[in-house]
């Protein structure tokens, strides 16, 4: 029974959220805002690559740099996506706090309303890959791609970025007003230093040892090897030395490397958010609006 | 002599942008309105009657579908600039302002669109917040007051300019008694004090608009049904009886219509639904015999009885056939 | 009560400019917000370019890029958005109502605008030379101050006429304006020179004024600019000149014809759309 009663909340808020993302505008009209936002931060990057390679695309770093740009699509608008939902529901549109006095479970809730955003992003996410490959000869060969270890990588992945999304949103409770900005900050702790659009190799040392404590850094890792192996492969062969910082290490190691930082980060997230909206009930913030 | 406030036929429909997305509603029909100075005007309807969408189109905000409607002579819908300088505002409800400003620094910002000198301003804002009782919440910052507060201090900024013609629009709205008090009162002396000025007061608070205004005009669908002083007013329903019953587990409401001897009856049910209030203005009071077996015939249970004096609501009830709630 | 339409359009200004002023001594947490924050995409941008053994010129294009792109945000979110973000707080019929012109409005969430923005991009600035060793090299200050003005002019003018267009918009102007983020990123050159994009490309993004006062500024204060620049400085100037006539022309006739159209289809005060 509570887990129908479950299901039916994911499904009705995963309804709701689709309708509060998409029903602005007509499908085509976001179809096509929903391209042309990731393609256009991915071509920032190409050109930035083509105004000093002059123009040499057939390369391992391109592909690595482009994956990991493309997956990054999945931090930044999942863990963002998360929080908007609480802010929104709070700022915008006042009904937070009907949400939050209703007997449900809150995270099914919240998950369920962010399901489209990972929906959405992943098509985002499809999209970007496909133009690379197309477009600009980025290295994905379907037939070498290592499914089991993408899917579980995945899973493993998007789940640590909603647990996160979810922490900041507990944040948001009681600084409404800068929570996207809080948000943003960590997406881009993750953007700098966690190996998405360059190695981590060329960081300083003192953020190197940050890096390794995020669960990002193996993800990016592990993700491009499931998708990309011979890029990772050419890029550590052509470098020589270990670019990436972390190629001496296994697939396995990698996911278990990435389930404890992820199981750490999500703990961690859990702790925060029970702890951001114990103060917020205390404070009597959870229906706050500040809206100015 | 020129009036402070005059529509003739003004007429607003609103079409939806889409058919699909609903039907073409006729706000304002043929309305025809005559304000004089020093007037304190009271519309009253119940909501959705059209009462705001007047004064949108008086201030400016909205233009009439046909009709015209000018204040203080001039023509708001070609004179604008002529008719803002002479009016302002308030809307209840309303959360107007920049929360990280304080109150006086809100109150300032809006005088300065009016072209107000920064001292008189301030001068003007010391007096008006001393009557509100709100001096010791000018170095406040607004996002930290309460509604109540924020409601008293929206209607500051509608009178720190000093306007010769104020539009209220519901200006209790939300406001406890008290605020609610402060606010009719300072609305009563502002236009005490000099007779060039003028209040139109919307309002769905029938006693609120009893005791302040010196005509009211009862609106509904758009259309006025009547305009005069709330004495004339009354007089429509005086010379009839008003009938107040309260009834348990009333089921329907179906023939009471047609008794004979019932000019207009309204009925409205408390928040459980178990307990009906029933009002009756009757041209003949033998037909309360007919209404307590009708009720007593129903089944149900007559909780009190009482014959009441004309109020407004009343003559609502004569003229639409149902209360303003 | 006043002293006619000058004065009265001039202290719209400043009541309008103040709550901005002021905002960024309230809210000293904009350091983080709009300091901190650009500066890890452009440590990402830098690093890139550092791993492509770029000149070091490119990463001081990322840091004045980086820094524009709070104007840009500022124009977006503050500007084209404001005033529905006002109609959504219910300032927006008081404006309407007030006996002054809306440009002075717009003008006043301008200049505040500007002014607390162009704190944030200095900041932006300084702490980005300081993290990555940017050297600077400024020849003709006089020009610069020159290109850095009349570019805030065009894009403040076109940040005016957005508004004006956007004034009817619902949660359209939240999406609109996200829509103009990434895209107007890449297409104006913020962390690449605009000329590699093409000349035709390139003349296109220029109707976005930030596109030629990023290439100006960056011949100008940047030894090798020049060799990767779009135009002449001079050329610019001219063409920048042209866009400030535009776009204030254009906020003008756009504002006007946007409040009639919502006082006709009675939008213009309507919330939650």
């Amino acid at each position: 029974m509570a887990v129908r009663n479950d299901l039916r909340l994911l499904k009705s808020s995963a309804w709701l959220g689709w309708q509060m993302e998409a029903n602005w505008t007509d499908p085509f009209l976001f179809a096509t805002y929903s391209i042309v936002k990731p393609i256009a931060g991915t071509l920032i990057l190409v050109f930035m690559y083509l105004v000093i390679t002059g123009g040499e695309t057939a390369n391992d770093f391109f592909s690595y740099m482009y994956v990991g740009n493309a997956l990054y699509m999945f931090v930044a608008e999942v863990l963002f996506g998360v929080t908007w939902v609480i802010h929104d529901d709070r700022e915008h549109y006042m009904t937070l706090k009907h949400v939050y006095i209703a007997p449900m479970n809150f995270y099914i809730y919240i998950f369920g309303r962010s399901a489209i955003k990972i929906a959405i992003t992943s098509f985002g996410v499809l999209i970007t890959l496909a133009f690379g490959v197309l477009a600009l000869g980025v290295g994905i060969d379907l037939g070498a791609v290592d499914w089991l270890l993408l899917t579980a990588s995945l899973a493993v992945g998007l789940l640590c970025i909603c647990i996160l999304g979810l922490a900041m949103g507990g944040v948001s409770f009681l600084t409404a007003k800068h929570s996207i900005g809080i948000n943003e900050g960590l997406a881009g702790v993750f953007y700098v230093m966690s190996g998405v659009v360059f190695p981590i190799t060329i960081l300083p040392s003192w953020a190197q040892t940050i890096s390794k404590f995020l669960p990002v850094t193996y993800w990016m890792e592990v993700v491009r090897r499931a998708i990309e192996p011979a890029v990772m492969e050419g890029l550590a062969a052509s470098s020589g030395y270990d670019v990436t910082g972390m190629g001496d290490m296994s697939n396995l190691t990698l996911m278990l490397l990435l389930l404890v930082s992820a199981g750490v980060f999500f703990i961690m997230s859990i702790g925060v958010f029970r702890v951001a909206d114990n103060i917020a009930r205390k404070k009597g913030k959870v229906d706050w609006t500040t809206a100015y | 002599m020129q009036h402070a406030v005059e529509t003739q036929s003004l007429t607003r429909v609103f079409r939806p942008k889409k058919k699909r997305e609903g039907k073409v509603v006729t706000a304002l029909d043929s309305v025809d309105l005559r304000i004089d100075r020093g007037e304190l005007f009271g519309i009253l309807g119940p909501n959705g009657a059209g009462k705001t969408t007047i004064l949108k189109i008086l201030s400016t905000l909205l233009l009439p579908t046909s009709g015209k409607a000018y204040v203080a002579g001039f023509d708001v819908a070609k004179n604008l600039l002529e008719v803002r300088k002479r009016i302002n505002m308030v809307s209840g409800g309303e959360i107007s302002g920049y929360g990280l400003l304080t109150v006086r620094e809100n109150l300032w910002m809006f005088s300065q669109f009016y072209g107000l000198k920064s001292k008189e301003a301030h001068q003007r804002i010391d007096v008006l917040l001393e009557k509100f009782g709100l001096r010791d919440k000018d170095k406040e910052k607004v996002r930290t007051l309460s509604t109540g507060q924020r409601q008293k201090m929206n209607v500051i900024r509608g009178f720190v300019t000093n306007p010769e013609i104020i539009f209220l629009d519901e200006p209790t709205l939300g406001l406890d008694v008290n605020a609610a008090r402060t606010v009719r009162e300072f609305v009563v002396d502002w236009i005490r004090e000099d007779s060039s000025r003028t209040v139109l007061l919307t309002t769905h608070y029938m006693m609120e608009a009893d005791e302040l205004c010196n005509r009211i005009a009862i609106i509904d669908d758009g259309k006025i049904l009547a305009c005069d002083t709330p004495h004339n007013l009354k007089k429509l329903v005086r010379m009839n009886s008003t009938l107040t019953l309260s009834v348990g587990g009333l089921k329907d409401i179906n023939d009471f219509s047609s008794i004979p001897g019932i000019d207009n009856f309204s009925s409205a049910k408390d928040a459980g639904g178990n307990e009906t209030t029933l009002r009756f203005i009757l041209e003949d009071e033998s037909a309360v015999s007919d209404i307590v077996s009708t009720v007593l015939g129903k089944g149900s249970k007559i909780l009190s009885l009482q014959k009441t004096e004309p109020t407004l609501e009343d003559v609502f009830i004569k003229l639409v056939g149902r209360g303003l709630e | 009560m006043s002293e006619g339409p000058l004065m009265r359009n001039l202290r719209t200004i400043r009541g309008r400019a103040y709550p901005r002023l002021i905002g960024s001594t309230r809210e000293p947490s904009w350091f983080f917000f709009d300091v901190v924050l650009p500066l890890f995409t452009i440590a990402g941008y830098a690093y890139v370019y550092r791993f492509l053994e770029a000149d070091a010129e490119f990463i001081g294009y990322v840091v004045l890029g980086g820094a524009m792109t709070a104007f840009w945000l500022n124009i977006l979110w503050s500007m084209a958005s404001q005033l529905y973000w006002e109609k959504e707080i219910g300032n927006l019929s008081l404006y309407l109502m007030a006996p002054t012109s809306r440009m002075s409005i717009l003008g006043g969430m301008a200049v505040g605008g500007l002014v607390e923005t162009t704190i944030q991009a200095a900041a932006t600035v300084v702490v980005g030379v300081i993290a990555f060793d940017v050297i600077f090299s400024l020849g003709s200050p006089v020009t610069l101050l020159v290109v850095f003005v009349v570019t805030m002019i065009a894009l403040y003018g076109m940040g005016m006429m957005f508004a004006s267009l956007y004034l009817l918009l619902g949660r359209e102007a939240y999406h609109l304006s996200s829509l103009m983020m990434e895209p107007v990123y890449f297409a104006t050159g913020f962390y690449f020179p605009v000329r590699s994009l093409g000349r035709w490309a390139a003349a296109g993004a220029s109707i976005i004024p930030i596109t030629l006062g990023l290439d100006a500024m960056r011949q100008l204060i940047f030894p090798v600019g020049a060799d990767d620049a779009f135009l002449s400085v001079n050329t610019e100037i001219a063409v920048l000149c042209v866009l400030c006539v535009v776009f204030m022309v254009l906020a003008r006739y756009a504002l006007r014809y946007m409040e009639h159209l919502g006082k006709t289809t009675g939008r213009l005060t309507l919330r939650w759309q």
